[in-house]
């Protein structure tokens, strides 16, 4: 099975790849509509500041949104893209002790935040416009900016009272890998998986004091989209 | 593709700020600085505790199970508020100041609804950073007395840190200032009130039924507070100040003249820049009052930023226990040779072995010491001309205004030093064998002083008395002794430290007015309240 799978795999890559008949008139704009999952991977320390118990950390919810990106052609095998994904809510929920005194917070939703994620990618695509299947890769930045950054009523009875959250925008590395299969001149669809790494800090602001938790996301997003090339 | 890239710019910016919300906001801090003023609105719940977490938090303390026997178990949930509010120091200076909100909540009758107010006053604090309203920080155990007697049994609390603690920008504390600290009561009080229905326990409100409490220095500040509303015509529906220094002068005679108190050496600090701030009379310079081994920063070391603050000895910016030198000064009373004898054996190092306080009261003198001769000299005459009531067999506070500053001063503050005496049911409570204040200089002095008020007016509370308990406090008056003689049993056990018959008792004295007496007078308080 092993030794026909080897042999196999090239024939139908070739078959995927075959070359196309309008490889000479390249449009050099795309526009892509998908579907973005989106792995937060959070790593944050404890929360810290006055009147908090040891042990009170965050997670965050995965989440899926629209995506959305303009790609520019450069040059047969460079590519930029300019991506985002429709703003999702991102829920905090918290993760520690289940209750701090009487207040529930392990698993608790206490805060909500917008996130307004653009990336800047230079893609390498590989072989050349006659294939219809290409793979890239590419590497650039990701700037996240967090807004509507609302606490839950759960967030409030945790932190004490009406809580104001600041979580500065970021910006970080990001790549990415895919493939792209062009199904006529204008229409192609895409598959890839990115990754980046966002640093912020979170801070509650409840009632005149301060309570802070540097965290740190490893974003990994995996995305399917439809692309019109004009 | 210049053009285009400006349009996708456009068309992202326009998708942000369509999109971009206003984030959830705080609370709001007050533009107003007047007193009573709550500075930020609502205020900060620092923990919230169910009645049976909160009794499973103070079961894990050390001393928790026995507190618990004596307040009994909680029937309510407390919610734990910070509140900020504005006030002002001695000398009238705009000062933020902090304090507790503590609300009772849970399903029980008491716990919600209209609820009584306790207004609390707590004891001396040597370290500038204590917060009554923290219940998270193990060292706040009068913060968990009151709360596990009074907002665990369906009282609402409220109980400043007062000016110079906490986050108060007053770069001293107004200690033993009468009117600077009642005033700082009401204004915690106002603001208490005003935050209460802000709070996640909107529906806990208040009843109007008023009560005021306070222990030590706290009992000083409980009836001050009580005179003050009461002579403005603010109802108050009963008061229990607690072993306070309520007659200053008296107390302070019997200490410069050889009866040193457990703790002189950090209350004397305290006092002294207290009245500085307010009189500007104890001192030119520090060395006027103070030795020079301990002069330097002396106006600005208490309360003090060193934690704990035990180790201003270690550093050598306090004696342990020398306040006074044992090198008796000589004290000349022109013309009057028998007087001077008199006054200057009055200042002896006491030796007096029929006293089972004179060990404790010769440990005030040393070598180096605190206070300069100087300073008992000039205090001793002025007392000897112008006596204190309590030297002649009366209560009365001295005839006339004192000449020696400190004297002048606590005079000043005196609670005889007035025409008021109680309106409201009074209950005056302590331990008869307090060694930091001593009962029969205050509180039997103010009984006397009020003793021809009608019946009932103020009753007298000693927890300790020499006879079998009795009266209506008698179960209070048999836990206590019961108490103290288990801690003397457990002190002499390995777990207990092992010690002596000889150091139990010792330690027993050391813990008696800080840690034995306040929750039996607390829940004392709490009895007689409940009358009402």
């Amino acid at each position: 099975m092993t030794k026909f799978a080897v042999r196999a795999l090239p024939v139908a890559l070739l078959t995927l790849t075959a070359s196309l008949a309008w490889a000479d008139d390249v449009p050099s704009n795309t526009v892509r509509v998908g579907e973005y999952w989106l792995f937060y991977h959070v790593y944050a320390d404890n929360i810290k500041g006055p009147y908090v118990p040891d042990g009170l950390n965050l997670s965050v919810k995965d989440v899926q949104t629209p995506y959305l990106a303009y790609l520019r052609r450069l040059a047969t095998n460079f590519t930029l893209e300019l991506s985002f994904g429709v703003p999702p809510l991102t829920k905090t929920y918290g993760k520690g002790p289940a209750t701090v005194g009487s207040v529930p917070y392990n698993g608790e939703e206490i805060s909500t935040a917008r996130w307004l994620a653009p990336s800047v990618l230079m893609q390498y695509v590989f072989l050349d416009d006659s294939y219809k299947l290409r793979p890239y890769i590419g590497a650039g930045f990701n700037y996240v900016l967090f807004y509507d950054r609302d606490s839950t009523a759960a967030g409030n009875a945790a932190a004490g009272g009406p809580t104001r959250i600041s979580l500065p925008s970021s910006l970080g590395p990001a790549v990415t890998a895919g493939l792209n299969y062009q199904i006529t001149r204008n229409w192609s669809v895409s598959a890839s998986y990115s990754a980046s790494r966002v640093e912020t800090q979170l801070t509650a602001h409840t009632e005149g004091v301060a309570r802070t938790s540097n965290i740190t996301f490893g974003p990994q997003t995996f995305v399917v989209a439809a692309g019109f090339s004009f | 593709m210049y053009r285009f890239f400006c349009h996708i710019g456009v068309a992202l910016a326009a998708a942000v700020l369509a999109a971009c919300g206003s984030d959830s906001p705080t609370g709001t801090e007050s533009a107003s600085t007047a007193r009573g003023t709550l500075a930020i609105s609502p205020p900060l719940r620092i923990a919230s505790v169910d009645a049976a977490t909160f009794q499973a938090q103070i079961s894990a303390t050390a001393s928790g199970p026995q507190l618990l026997e004596i307040t009994g178990a909680p029937t309510c949930g407390v919610d734990f508020y910070y509140i900020k509010f504005w006030t002002v120091g001695a000398a009238a200076e705009v000062t933020e100041s902090s304090g507790a909100l503590m609300v009772p909540t849970g399903a029980a009758p008491a716990c919600s609804g209209p609820r009584p107010i306790v207004l609390y006053a707590h004891g001396t604090q040597f370290e500038k950073a204590f917060n009554i309203a923290n219940i998270t920080d193990p060292t706040n155990t009068e913060g968990a007395l009151i709360a596990a007697t009074f907002a665990a049994q369906g009282y609402i609390v409220v109980a400043p840190n007062y000016a110079g603690y906490d986050s108060s920008t007053l770069g001293y504390h107004p200690f033993l200032n009468a009117t600077q600290e009642s005033g700082e009561m009401i204004d915690a009080l106002a603001a208490g009130r005003t935050a209460l229905p802000t709070t996640f326990a909107a529906s806990t409100t208040d009843s109007g039924v008023l009560f005021i409490s306070g222990y030590s220095e706290g009992g000083f500040v409980a009836m001050a507070t009580q005179r003050a509303m009461e002579t403005t015509g603010a109802k108050v529906t009963a008061a229990a100040p607690m072993s306070g220094p309520y007659a200053l002068e008296a107390l302070f005679d019997a200490i410069v003249t050889g009866n040193v108190n457990v703790g002189s050496t950090l209350f004397t600090p305290l006092v002294t820049t207290s009245y500085q701030q307010a009189y500007g009379n104890i001192y030119s310079v520090p060395t006027d009052f103070y030795s020079a081994t301990y002069a330097t920063g002396i106006a600005t070391l208490m309360p003090t930023t060193v934690t704990p603050y035990k180790d201003l000895f270690l550093q050598g910016k306090l004696p342990e226990t020398a306040v006074f030198d044992s090198t008796t000064p000589v004290v000349t009373v022109p013309g009057n040779p028998v007087l001077s004898g008199e006054l200057t054996a009055l200042l002896a190092v006491p030796s007096n072995p029929a006293n089972p306080l004179t060990p404790l009261f010769a440990a005030g003198f040393g070598n180096p010491y605190l206070i300069n001769n100087s300073v008992r000299v000039g205090y001793t005459l002025d007392a000897a001309s112008d006596p204190d009531g309590t030297a002649t067999g009366s209560a009365s506070i001295a005839a006339k205004a004192p000449t020696y500053p400190l004297r002048l001063d606590l005079y000043k503050n005196d609670l005889r030093n007035t025409s008021w005496a109680p309106n409201s049911p009074t209950l005056l409570c302590g331990g008869e064998n307090d060694p930091t204040v001593f009962f029969s200089v205050d509180t039997l002095t103010m009984a006397a002083f009020w003793s021809l008020l009608p019946l009932g007016a103020v009753t007298v509370l000693d927890v300790d008395p020499a006879t079998a308990p009795s009266g209506p406090f008698a179960a209070i008056q048999a836990g206590f002794q019961t108490s103290q003689a288990e801690e003397y049993a457990y002190l002499q056990t390995v777990a207990g430290g092992g010690l002596s018959p000889a150091e139990a008792k010792e330690q027993l004295v050391e813990e008696y007015h800080g840690t034995s007496v306040p929750p039996f007078c607390s829940i004392a308080a709490r009895a007689f309240f409940s009358q009402f």
